[in-house]
């Protein structure tokens, strides 16, 4: 059989690999905006080829869907999806896993998502508020925050989905740091509205969230529309630097197992998170009427006042957290994909290696993420012998095979390292020997997170899901899970969960 | 709510004394009563009674007017807690300056009642032939329930209290020159005056360049406003001759054997609870913590004027010593609970960093009505318990339980008849405002 990939990250790379060790033996055909040099010798050494071109334009992969004479298609990042690729195979006569346009609009916009929570009150929910400007969001907050207390901790994010960028956390929790705050608050809203202007396929250009704390994991499904299937828990670290420090990055490493849990998720939660991700699945579909065919995810966090809870939601596998399911998946991935289109899920079970701790480094090159345009260029040398000698698997991200043989950074995530092992220490470890493997050879710096699959960092960790834990037990025993009821001096009792479903369903139609 | 101060010297040389500056130190003891102004007023050799006013705690007044704070021998001072607080002055029939505490019947408002109440006592000094006399009319025939001091333009301090007596207030001297009145002793410790007991209720103490003569005091003992006990007065006063420390103990072990709780230590909310947090461990066998460390100077947080300047001194007061509440379950022991913000804010610091059960004990029963007084006790509407019964109100600030102590408990354990201790902010039906 024959199978085209969309993509051309790690996460890809992955698939790609995974579809490369299938009984199946397909065929690999490829599009990716990047030469992606693992992608490039999996396509090669598998009967196929790997092409550059526009991942999010219809015609292109089309015209090549065609060309190639491919069974299925694997879309990998979210952008085709959202650029309505799956659409226009479907309507090709050519199986595509992946969400529609439509399906895809629970990651797309973040705000149409928490919408269609509230209105089938499912679990896992946060308080928000959108805006269209950010005058609209300085007024509200400012006129609000005393009656609705939780407007003084909230994230701001671009309501759209803009790269896994744009989001600042602001806990205004000590009031004598308020007016610092809203300074900060009310510049950020103004250079979201100026970036978010670009983006014309979304009303709402600013949402507000209730901020919640606790530790973040990931759960990643395979779903044909009328079964979903879990993969074991990912946990994905954001931040640039050591210890969760420093700007926003679109995952710096990432850690799994042993087992479908993580050693601070209880099978109690990951149950209730699986159950969420069930509940958006069916939203979305009952909503739209569409089936969706593909993979789906949440990235997750435990939070106070809601145990499991969605922070947002993936329309696709996570990357790098893809890389990790990959690894521990030990069923055949074409009889998942297979399945999927055929809508028999049901009839699969899906196997893991459940021995293992896998860990996942990114490294990246200087300069990521906030000066993409000085990262971008510089020429890589790996030594892959001796990453596969210290049991190290590669994958690479953002670089450019040239024709010249010599690959070069292409500005964002460059590689990703992954290792397992009985616990997570080791596995890191083995990372961290191999590291020196990659370097840059005109001098230019790389960095990566050698705290990830840390003792030191796995201990955080847990500390803070046992705190997160006890508060939202605390709340189930009291009944008062899910709730936000607030007292108010002189207004008496507030639920700002009631104010919220006012707003959404308007004036005329109160909840 | 005001801390008032009097002081007068008598006798030869007495011009020599600097009445103000004995005044700075006696108001300082008396910050915690209130931070938001200061008033003074003085009379020397040359008769005439100045006085000076301005916002802000007692330090920041006497430090921003240095050249200008009024001169003499005898004076009275106040601090208080409401920022447009200050002396009457009342320039005639009979010139005076009057500092008071609580609140006389004489207008809803309570500057309004202090300034009537001001103004007949100037009539009444200036018919009446015999000043002690007139002013005892006076408190028997206006109600309310206030301590008071007053400076006259003839050098005569007056200190009374009227039959209810709701407010305190207490008389000291030293030597053969020197007699003082003070809201609490306190005051008087740190001028250097020695106690000699309280203003009873129904009496008046006064000071002339003659003498120092009082009425007759109320035959009853009056109505002592039990919240003194509980958060306002300061630990080293003594309070209607109780010791406010020793009743803050009574308080906890009474608490700890109304109110048990299963943990493995207690903690205290500093400052006011942590005598009680002590007396509930003495009683309980808890080992106690010190659970918070304050940055920056004292404050009392109720009693700040703002929702974000309360939020900012309860931040700043509270910061949790984690190791010592980490993985433990813990009793949080408070004076009381106002608007719920604090509580809320403490218990969930605690869990967030660590504490596993919160068992909150509250050392007073739960407020509900604000003080026809003038206490700082906010309108009923933003009195928490007036809103939430105990279980909601454990929800609302995430406490594994919480239990008030009930107004016979705190009776009992401040050790004053019932009919003697006013507890109507804890009483359903009194004002609303």
């Amino acid at each position: 059989m024959r199978i085209m990939g969309v993509g051309g990250g790690a996460r890809e790379h992955a698939i790609a690999w995974k579809l490369s060790l299938s009984d199946h033996k397909p065929e690999i055909f490829w599009i990716a905006e990047n030469r992606n040099p693992g992608i490039h010798k999996i396509c090669k050494d598998n009967q196929g080829e790997l092409r550059i071109g526009r991942t999010t334009d219809p015609k292109t992969i089309v015209r090549s869907a065609r060309g190639w004479g491919v069974d299925m298609v694997v879309v990998g990042p979210e952008e085709p999806g959202f650029h309505g690729i799956p659409d226009v195979l479907e309507k090709e006569g050519i199986q595509c896993i992946g969400a529609s346009r439509e399906l895809s609009i629970i990651e797309r916009s973040k705000a149409d998502f928490r919408r269609l929570q509230w209105e089938n009150n499912l679990p896992g929910k946060l308080l928000f508020r959108t805006f269209k400007n950010a005058r609209e969001a300085s007024d509200y907050i400012r006129k609000n925050i005393d009656t609705q207390p939780w407007l003084q901790n909230i994230v701001i994010k671009p309501a759209r989905q803009s790269g896994g960028k744009g989001v600042k956390l602001i806990e205004d929790r000590l009031a004598y740091l308020h007016d610092d705050k809203e300074c900060f608050k009310e510049a950020y809203f103004d250079s979201l509205q100026t970036n978010m202007a670009t983006y014309s396929d979304i009303e709402d250009k600013i949402l507000v969230e209730e901020k919640a704390w606790g530790p973040e994991y990931s759960l990643q499904c395979f779903t044909d529309g009328k079964t979903v299937l879990g993969t074991p828990l990912v946990q994905d670290n954001k931040s640039a630097h050591e210890f969760d420090s420093g700007p926003e990055t679109g995952g710096m490493g990432s850690i799994s197992g042993p087992d479908l849990a993580l050693p601070f998720i209880t099978r109690d939660e990951y149950d209730r998170s699986l159950k969420i991700v069930e509940g958006i699945v069916e939203a979305i579909q009952k909503k739209t009427g569409k089936p969706y065919r593909g993979m789906v995810g949440g990235q997750m966090m435990l939070t106070e006042n809601e145990g499991p809870t969605i922070i947002e939601m993936y329309s696709r596998l996570g990357d790098p957290e893809a890389l990790n399911i990959l690894a521990m998946l030990k069923t055949d991935i074409i009889d998942i994909l297979q399945a999927i289109v055929e809508r028999r899920l049901s009839k699969l079970k899906l196997e893991f290696a459940n021995e293992d701790a896998v860990v996942v480094k990114v490294v990246s090159p200087n300069g990521y993420p906030e000066k993409k345009e000085k990262a971008k260029g510089h020429p890589v040398q790996v030594f892959e012998t001796n990453i596969k000698r210290n049991g190290c698997y590669l994958f690479w991200g953002s670089a450019d095979l040239q024709d010249n043989g010599q690959v070069v950074t292409g500005g964002s995530r460059l590689l990703a390292l992954m290792a397992m092992d009985h616990t997570f220490p080791p596995a890191s470890a083995r990372i961290e020997k191999t590291m020196s493997s990659a370097q840059l050879t005109d001098g230019w710096g790389l960095y990566h997170r050698s705290d990830i699959g840390s003792e030191q960092l796995l201990a955080k960790r847990r500390d803070s899901a046992e705190r997160v834990r006890r508060l939202y037990q605390y709340r189930e025993e009291h009944g008062s899970l899910g709730r936000r009821m607030e007292w108010i001096p002189r207004v008496g009792r507030v639920d700002p969960s009631q104010l919220l479903l006012k707003e959404m369903h308007g004036p005329e139609r109160p909840s | 709510m005001p801390g008032l101060v009097g002081f007068y010297a008598f006798g030869e040389g007495r011009e020599n004394w600097d009445a103000p500056h004995f005044i700075h130190y006696g108001l300082s003891a008396l910050q915690g009563r209130g931070q938001e102004s200061v008033s003074l007023a003085a009379i020397g050799p040359a008769g005439t009674l100045h006085t000076l006013g301005g916002k802000g705690g007692v330090e920041e007044f006497f430090r921003n007017n240095k050249t200008s704070i009024p001169k003499g021998f005898i004076g009275i001072g106040q601090t208080s807690s409401y920022t447009d607080d200050h002396l009457v002055h009342v320039k005639a029939p009979y010139e005076l300056v009057l500092a008071l505490d609580g609140k006389t019947d004489l207008h809803e408002e309570r500057g309004e009642a202090s300034k009537l109440f001001a103004r007949q006592l100037s009539q009444l000094l200036h018919s009446e032939k015999e000043p002690l006399k007139a002013t005892s009319m006076l408190i028997n025939k206006i109600g309310g329930g206030y301590s008071f001091v007053a400076l006259t333009h003839k050098q005569e301090l007056i200190s009374g209290r009227n039959p209810q007596g709701v407010k305190p207030l207490e008389t000291g001297s030293v030597g053969f020159d020197i007699a003082a009145a003070a809201s609490e002793t306190c005051a008087l410790d740190v001028m250097g005056i020695d106690h000699t007991g309280p203003v009873e209720t129904g009496e008046v103490i006064m000071f002339t360049p003659e003498d120092i003569r009082g009425n007759a005091p109320a035959a009853d003992a009056g109505n002592f406003c039990s919240y003194e006990y509980v958060y306002l007065a300061r630990l080293d006063s003594k309070v209607n001759n109780l010791p406010v420390a020793r009743v803050r103990n009574s308080i906890g072990r009474e608490l700890a054997k109304a109110h048990p709780a299963k943990a493995d230590v207690a903690v205290g909310v500093p400052e006011t609870a942590l005598p009680i947090a002590n007396g509930y461990c003495q009683e309980s066998g808890l080992p106690q913590e010190l659970g918070f460390v304050r940055t920056g100077e004292n404050i009392r947080a109720a009693l700040e004027p703002t929702q974000r300047e309360r939020l900012v001194g309860v931040q700043l007061k509270l910061n949790p010593v984690k190791s010592a509440i980490e993985g433990k379950d813990v009793v949080l022991v408070d004076d009381s609970v106002v608007r719920g913000n604090t509580l809320r804010n403490t218990v969930l610091n605690l869990k967030r960093n660590g504490a596993h059960q919160v068992h909150v004990r509250i050392g007073s029963p739960s407020l509900v009505s604000p003080c026809p007084y003038g206490v700082e006790i906010p309108p009923r509407d933003e009195l928490i318990s007036s809103g939430l019964d105990e279980r909601e109100l454990a929800d609302h600030v995430g406490a594994d339980s919480i239990s008030f102590m009930t107004v016979e408990e705190l009776q009992h354990a401040i050790g004053l008849p019932r009919q003697n201790l006013c507890m109507r902010c804890f009483e359903n039906g009194g004002a609303t405002r």
